[in-house]
């Protein structure tokens, strides 16, 4: 009754649907039964050793658009290597995902999870979008939520370098599975490029007019700034949890480790060598920096304290290591060796401890790690022109994500997106 | 008379105003949001995903304007005779023996010819990783730089860009092609800079 009045109320007053839509919200809860939040129960532990697949079943309808809807779901999942697929109408799925996809008037999606064993829902969720793609994504997030009570990365993003062509890279940005690409910055030459934690900025150092500036863009609103420039070259490194930025600079004649805040304040140069030093990036927690120097005779990954102090040479095998990346429990640093000859991707303990080789063939550059820690980007010439490929740390397993025909390179993977 | 005057002047200046009010150029965002909301009670929804699209609209800045100097215009010819690329070891930034006559030939053109300046261009070979070459690259530039400048040219009448392994001359996979690509190229610019 009193829900009548309301809404009749509204009307009147010409179309403020959102109360209206919090009652209609109300309405399916009182409806449908809803799972449970305080026990949720872990389908897959990631963390275990032995990992076992989860079968899963989805069930939806036979349109294109639910197809589709479909496809993406299934291909993140399988990515993981945590799910295995069971057709809904054979027995043996623990976990079933029953889709209801409306597609007239913009994207409406009902998603229900339900455990087979315990013949209970664990998740009810309404979607509503314009586009397929993120729409999907958000629901593999949820079905992978439900199964390891992990986040998903399959809304996060990538963002990297196209050769155009002679002597100019564009920066783009992508789908962490390589789709829906889109021209971020196009008018010289790119080369570093790194994303701050809240996802919203992208930093990037690029070559313009003979100058070499590190630029800030604001994603959402597409609007670019410069964020430092002087003589010489110019690198954008990593960022901290509160918006610091490391970078290097030759402005004073060699290169050296600065950092300063998304503002251009707070500017302060940590290093004094005389050499090289370069690519510094941020341990997760911001208190530490990984950079590359020369100092000691060839390049090398040396640690400090984001103060500057405490130096520490971190790699000691071979005569070229370069490309530090920070794992994002901040307990591994990946980076790139040369190794008989060619590029290779390697793994070691932040302490500098337990050196492991990841890729093997051809020339593999730039790691980047997932926001959970699961997945490393890189690029790697070993099918000919540079492509961008993604490879399991859980598990084996690695697969190239952008097209054969582009010459890609230089991944950086954004923090969670919604 | 005088009322028809005044009223094209203010005809034009209306016609004018409006030429400089043209809104920049958007695009449509590529993607829509994803409202989501889990079907319980106290539900908010959750902001989802727009990208929007719109051109840059930063203003180029010149590298440094150009002011043009006059002097005799050295032929294409000469230019390659006398501006050798300096070349350089693997992974090195040092002046090689080798390269010390080509300096100081450069030298002593850029000595007689007071009117031309030179941009300095550092270059590495593809095998080492992109940043580092880019930083080696520039270690390059600056010490060509330096060696000119030890033999008495104007520090001012060079500048220094690196382009790490992006802009190779050669793209076999040879010690031959390597070599070619690690170097120190040089551009005759007819001007003065003014930083």
């Amino acid at each position: 009754m009193r829900i009548r009045e309301r809404r009749a109320k509204e009307k009147e007053m010409g179309g403020n649907n959102g109360p209206s839509y919090f009652i209609l919200v109300f309405i399916l809860c009182a409806v449908l039964c809803v799972r449970s939040f305080a026990e949720a129960k872990i389908y897959i532990d990631i963390t275990s050793p032995g990992i076992r697949q989860l079968p899963v079943s989805l069930h939806m309808p036979r349109t294109p658009t639910a197809r589709e809807i479909e496809r993406i779901i299934k291909s993140d999942l399988e990515f993981t290597g945590l799910f295995s697929f069971v057709d809904p109408d054979i027995r043996g799925a623990e976990l079933i995902a029953d889709i209801d996809v409306d597609a007239t008037g913009g994207l409406k999606v009902i998603l229900s999870i339900k455990d087979l064993i315990e013949n209970k829902e664990v998740l009810k969720k309404r979607y509503t979008s314009n586009s397929i793609r993120p729409l999907a994504h958000s629901i593999a997030n949820d079905i992978y939520f439900i199964a390891t009570g992990k986040k998903g990365i399959f809304r996060s993003k990538l963002s990297y370098l196209v050769s155009t062509y002679a002597g100019r890279k564009e920066l783009r940005l992508m789908d962490w599975d390589g789709h829906t690409s889109v021209s971020i910055s196009s008018r010289g030459l790119t080369s570093s490029h790194s994303w701050t934690q809240n996802g919203k900025y992208l930093l990037y150092a690029e070559e313009r007019e003979r100058r070499w500036k590190i630029y800030i863009l604001d994603i959402m609103k597409f609007k670019e700034m410069v964020l430092f420039s002087s003589a010489g070259l110019n690198l954008v490194g990593g960022t901290s949890p509160d918006d610091l930025i490391s970078f290097s600079s030759s402005k004073d004649g060699s290169s050296e480790i600065y950092v300063i805040d998304i503002y251009g304040k707070g500017f302060k140069k940590l290093t004094m060598a005389l050499g090289i030093d370069v690519s510094p990036v941020f341990s997760p927690d911001g208190k530490k920096i990984a950079f590359v120097s020369d100092r000691g005779g060839t390049p090398q990954i040396y640690t400090m304290d984001a103060n500057g102090m405490g130096i520490r040479r971190l790699t000691f095998e071979g005569s070229y290591n370069t490309s530090p990346a920070w794992s994002p429990d901040g307990k591994l640093i990946s980076y790139v060796g040369r190794y008989n000859g060619k590029n290779q991707i390697f793994m070691v303990k932040s302490d500098g401890a337990d050196v492991r080789q990841l890729t093997f063939s051809g020339n593999n550059e730039n790691p980047s790690f997932s926001p959970d820690g699961l997945f490393l980007a890189y690029d790697s010439d070993r099918e000919g022109k540079k492509g961008i490929y993604i490879m399991r740390l859980h598990m084996e397993g690695d697969q190239r994500i952008t097209p054969r025909e582009i010459n890609a390179s230089s991944p950086k993977w954004s923090p969670y997106l919604k | 008379m005088k009322k028809l005057m005044i009223m094209l002047l203010l005809i034009t200046a209306v016609g004018c105003a409006k030429k400089y009010t043209t809104p920049a150029e958007t695009t449509a965002p590529p993607e829509g949001p994803v409202r989501e909301e889990v079907m319980r009670e106290e539900v908010l929804p959750e902001r989802g995903e727009t990208i929007m699209e719109e051109r840059v609209t930063e203003k180029v800045e010149a590298p440094g304007r150009e002011t043009v100097v006059e002097s005799a215009v050295p032929s294409e010819e000469q230019v390659k005779s006398i501006f050798k690329d300096v070349l350089f070891d693997y992974d090195k930034y040092e002046i090689r023996p080798d390269a010390r006559e080509g300096l100081s030939t450069i030298a002593a053109y850029l000595g007689k010819n007071k009117g031309i300046n030179i941009v300095v261009e550092g270059h590495c070979d593809e095998r080492g990783t992109n940043e580092y070459n880019l930083a080696l690259g520039e270690k390059r530039a600056k010490s060509a730089k330096n060696y000119l400048s030890s033999l008495g040219v104007s520090p001012d009448r060079m500048i220094v860009i690196t382009f790490g392994e992006e802009k190779p001359v050669c793209t076999d996979q040879s010690e031959s092609c390597w070599q070619q690509n690690r170097r120190a190229h040089f551009l005759i610019v007819k001007s003065r800079f003014t930083q």
